[in-house]
């Protein structure tokens, strides 16, 4: 059985290395071979992507040095961040220790002045305002301080009432929400969430090479899955985003969808007899662009039109994973399942 | 077509998710335009106490919670209902509330206020009190009349109007579907041991906050322990329609309640105290002192009597036989009771001479509140006297909490949050549906799939409203997650049974290969999820048990049914 696995495999690497000089061929052929197909896909689109194909097909070696590079860039900017600030992440007042204030208001506020005028109030902290907002009106402000555990409670009096003059209104309990951290608690969630992140990654590890049971296309998996968090991790580093709690969970989810299409590809192009590689990675391809595509665009959409923070945040960081994904699924891992399966058959040869 | 649609209602599949959905249906209980108003608490010793009106169990199923139905023949069908007519009673007035459950008559009281005039006067105060004295042995019952002159304010007590009835309502939910306090609004607080406990120590912790907050009058919580992976424990307090002082006054405090008389500890709160009165006879704004105001300040003095037991009356005893008597205004003994809470001196009373070795079971504790205006310093003087007399009757925790992280959600923008996470959530479908069926282009794929999808959240909601967890924003986002894995499933299984038909495999054999990515991918989101279980105090297991149970669903329930239902529609 393995036997007969390993010839189909050897055939079928062979085939290909035919195939990357005769393009025009292959792809009419693809056609043949999938005709239900055909109504779908629009030969306009396709004749544009016929470049890209080439690229794509042929010179996969080069194009995997594009996610190493991402993966290296990506290492590098959250080292440089954590010898700079002693921080990998930018830190928000669920993981810092602080105070949140929401305030639902139909005023328009300008969250950059009444920043500022919070700033001068409490010198010695970092304030931060954002928006709330529904279909991208404002439907209220929401202020982080890193009020600590000293004078809290006056603090966080005077910081209400600081509000309540911006914005002209007497704010009685009812007409705001206002979320309190300890800074040890804060400290120890950050702590926290990172092991279960690391526990989670290892356990996904275990998971994948029981199904594998190889080297290369288990490691090439994982390695989607850990370049996936870095170099998202270093995008929201750049975009100044402030991971809370909820952020962190949106990374542990991010395993998830990352492996969810990798072992898709490796899935087809190891366990499937079909067709040629590149068929069984093209077919692949669709499958996984679909599913990417729409958990993208469901993504999207809740995040233009929720309020939450908490869920705006998990959309963001899903939203900038997968599209990370793409690149690590469809170059890094098939650069690197063509160079195994390159490799497997020289050596059955030799 | 018939013949497939036939097909599919017969499929045994088919029919266990249907079955499924109805239970879920069933666990949900929609009511739409269900009647009255819920009732959330009932105020001890309010008119409604006494009425016989029952504070609802905290454990009690939304839909199945006591409803005021009408008041005095008036329907009530919201909150607003509910206090425009409260607001019209008069003092003395017989109300009839009919609930789904009962009729109650209650008669509303006179809300009384002091008055302060500004003039003083002179006044003598006789205090009659009985004594347990030992004469050779044996004791003897004496009453012995002390008198007192002090200067008081001059008031005049003035009707303000009506009592409040003491319900507290909100409007009738019409699911069972708890919702979460980012939700509904209310006071989240997680609370650290300062020092680590055992289980059963743990448990009973709990119990005595339990108790403490119930007899300050809040029923509608949820209490439990959480830990995290390093070890520490935590307790997390949920409950709706809270303010954050009130819990924050409840439970930062130890309420270690001790009483010395020159450093002798005579008694503590909790155990030493047989009886805390709390009716409006024994315990109030101190008539005999009232209310003052100095340089824009209000000061209002409030006073409740309790009985301590005989063994710690026979310390007080002990404490004070050999002690002075001065003079000083009136006969005084010369070292005063001095009343401790968590170890921070806050009264100080002069013991009267008459007192002096007696081994006395009632006291008269008293504490001021002050305020902006008068009206303010009488609110918070009643809510020092309320917060003090339920520790007093609790005793004290075993241990001091720390409050790591109080949330307090407005009702108002809870009510925002659930209407947008609803339409955010139909959003996220209607695009979903519409990429589905531009990349198919057949209705036979995207129909059934998004069918699929919404009975994965069906079920979910109805499992959540059965096992009674609440379902709060990162629920919320747990679900959106699982529908997402969902959409992917599907995809994974359409891609496989349309991709190259009729060549190599049969359909059981595509649905195979199918189900093999499938569960590779629910694997790995189950063990990525699980270590959020247990992370953090727990705070974010409802979005990982959500989405664990979204996924399990679908794996299990609904995908296979969409694997059946396209084989049945689409193969030839």
């Amino acid at each position: 059985m393995e036997d007969n696995k390993e010839n189909s495999q050897e055939n079928a690497t062979e085939k290909n290395e035919d195939r990357e000089s005769t393009i025009e061929n292959n792809t009419s052929e693809e056609n043949k071979t999938n005709p239900n197909e055909t109504k779908i896909k629009l030969p306009k689109i396709k004749l544009n992507f016929s470049g890209m194909k080439k690229i794509y097909e042929g010179q996969y070696k080069k194009l995997l040095i594009i996610p190493f590079m991402l993966l290296l860039i990506a290492i590098l900017l959250i080292g440089l961040k954590a010898a700079a600030t002693g921080d990998f992440i930018n830190r928000d007042v669920s993981l810092k220790g602080g105070v949140t204030v929401t305030i639902p208001t139909e005023q328009k506020i300008d969250i950059l002045q009444l920043e500022d005028i919070i700033s001068k109030k409490f010198p010695k902290n970092d304030v931060s305002t954002k928006s709330l907002s529904q279909f991208g009106t404002q439907v209220g402000v929401i202020i982080d301080v890193d009020i600590g555990e000293e004078h809290r409670e006056e603090q966080i009096g005077i910081l209400i009432e600081e509000i309540g003059k911006v914005l002209n209104l007497k704010l009685t309990t009812k007409d705001y929400s206002v979320e309190i951290v300890g800074s040890s608690l804060g400290a120890s969630f950050l702590r926290e969430v990172v092991t279960a992140l690391l526990i989670a990654f290892l356990l996904m590890a275990i998971v994948v090479f029981l199904y594998f049971r190889t080297l290369v296309p288990s490691g090439a998996v994982i390695l989607a899955a850990l370049s996936d968090i870095l170099i998202t991790l270093s995008i929201v580093n750049l975009l100044d985003i402030k991971l809370s709690t909820a952020g962190i969970a949106a990374f542990l989810m991010l395993i998830g969808y990352s492996v969810d299409t990798n072992i898709l590809l490796s899935t087809r192009v190891l366990k499937r007899k079909e067709g040629t590689d590149m068929e069984r990675i093209y077919g692949a391809l669709k499958t996984g662009i679909t599913m990417s595509l729409t958990t993208l665009i469901a993504m999207t959409a809740a995040l233009i039109f929720t309020q939450s923070e908490i869920i705006k945040q998990i959309m963001i960081i899903l939203l900038i994973g997968l599209l990370v994904d793409l690149i690590n699924t469809w170059i890094q891992n098939v650069g690197i399942l063509r160079l195994y399966l390159e490799r497997k058959a020289r050596k059955s040869i030799q | 077509m018939n013949v497939k649609i036939k097909k599919i209602f017969t499929n045994v599949r088919v029919i266990i998710l249907l079955v499924f959905l109805v239970l879920a249906v069933a666990a949900i209980n929609p009511r739409p335009g269900i009647e009255g108003v819920v009732i959330r608490n009932i105020i001890t010793n309010s008119s409604a106490a006494e009425a016989g009106i029952q504070q609802p169990p905290p454990t009690a199923k939304p839909v199945s919670r006591e409803r005021i139905l009408e008041i005095d023949n008036r329907p009530i069908n919201s909150v607003a209902d509910y206090y425009n007519y409260i607001d019209t009673l008069e003092p003395n007035q017989s109300v009839q509330i009919k609930t789904n459950k009962a009729l109650y008559r209650l008669t509303t009281r006179q809300n009384i206020e002091i008055i302060e005039l500004n003039e003083t006067v002179k006044k003598t105060i006789e205090e009659l009190i009985t004594i347990n004295e030992t004469i050779n042995g044996t004791v003897v019952e004496k009453n012995k009349t002390i008198k007192r002159q002090i200067d008081v304010p001059k008031t005049k007590k003035i009707s303000k109007g009506t009592e409040d009835i003491g319900v507290r309502v909100f409007n009738a939910p019409t699911t069972n579907i708890r919702k979460g306090l980012d939700l509904q609004g209310g006071t989240r607080v997680l609370l650290q041991p300062e020092t680590s406990l055992l289980q059963q120590d743990l448990s009973s912790l709990i119990d005595t906050i339990e108790e403490r907050l119930n007899v300050y009058g809040l029923s509608d919580l949820v209490i439990r322990d959480a830990s995290d992976l390093t070890g520490n424990q935590y307790i997390l307090v949920e409950i709706a329609g809270a303010t954050e002082e009130e819990i924050r006054t409840l439970l930062a405090k130890q309420g270690k309640f001790e009483a010395k008389i020159a450093n002798k500890t005579v008694f503590v709160g909790g155990k030493d105290i047989t009886f805390v009165c709390r009716s409006a006879d024994c315990a109030g704004i101190d008539p005999n002192a009232g209310c003052s105001s100095s340089q824009g300040q209000n000061f209002c003095r409030f006073r409740f009597s309790i009985s301590i037991t005989p063994e710690a009356a026979q310390k007080h005893a002990d404490a004070t036989k050999d002690l002075d008597v001065i003079e000083n205004n009136g006969k005084y003994l010369s070292e005063p009771l001095e009343l401790y809470l968590d170890d921070t001196k806050v009264r100080e009373l002069n013991i009267g001479a008459g007192l002096k070795g007696s081994a006395t079971t009632d006291i008269q504790i008293s504490g001021s509140g002050t305020g902006f205006s008068q009206q303010e310093a009488v609110i918070n003087a009643m809510g020092d006297m309320k917060r003090l007399q339920t520790i007093l009757i609790t005793g004290s925790l075993p241990v001091k909490l720390n409050i790591v992280k109080i949330d307090a959600i407005s009702p108002l923008l809870g009510e925002e949050f659930l209407k947008n996470a609803m339409m955010v959530g139909l959003i996220t479908l209607i695009s979903v549906g519409i990429v589905i069926f531009v990349r198919y282009r057949k209705l036979q794929v995207a129909i059934p799939m998004v069918s699929i999808s919404i009975s994965e959240v069906i079920i979910l909601l109805g499992i959540a409203a059965l096992i009674g967890w609440n379902i709060d924003l990162a629920a919320v986002a747990g679900i959106i997650i699982a529908v997402g894995t969902g959409i992917d499933h599907q995809i994974i299984i359409a891609d496989e049974t349309l991709r190259g038909r009729g060549i190599i495999y049969d359909w059981k054999q595509r649905i195979k290969n199918a189900f093999f990515i499938i569960m590779a991918s629910y694997f790995t989101v189950f063990v990525a999820l699980i270590p959020l279980v247990f992370a953090g105090a727990g705070l974010l297991k409802g979005f990982a048990i959500t989405t664990i149970l979204g996924a399990s669903i679908g794996v299990f329930i609904s995908r296979p049914v969409f694997a059946r239902v396209i084989e049945i529609l689409l193969r030839e």
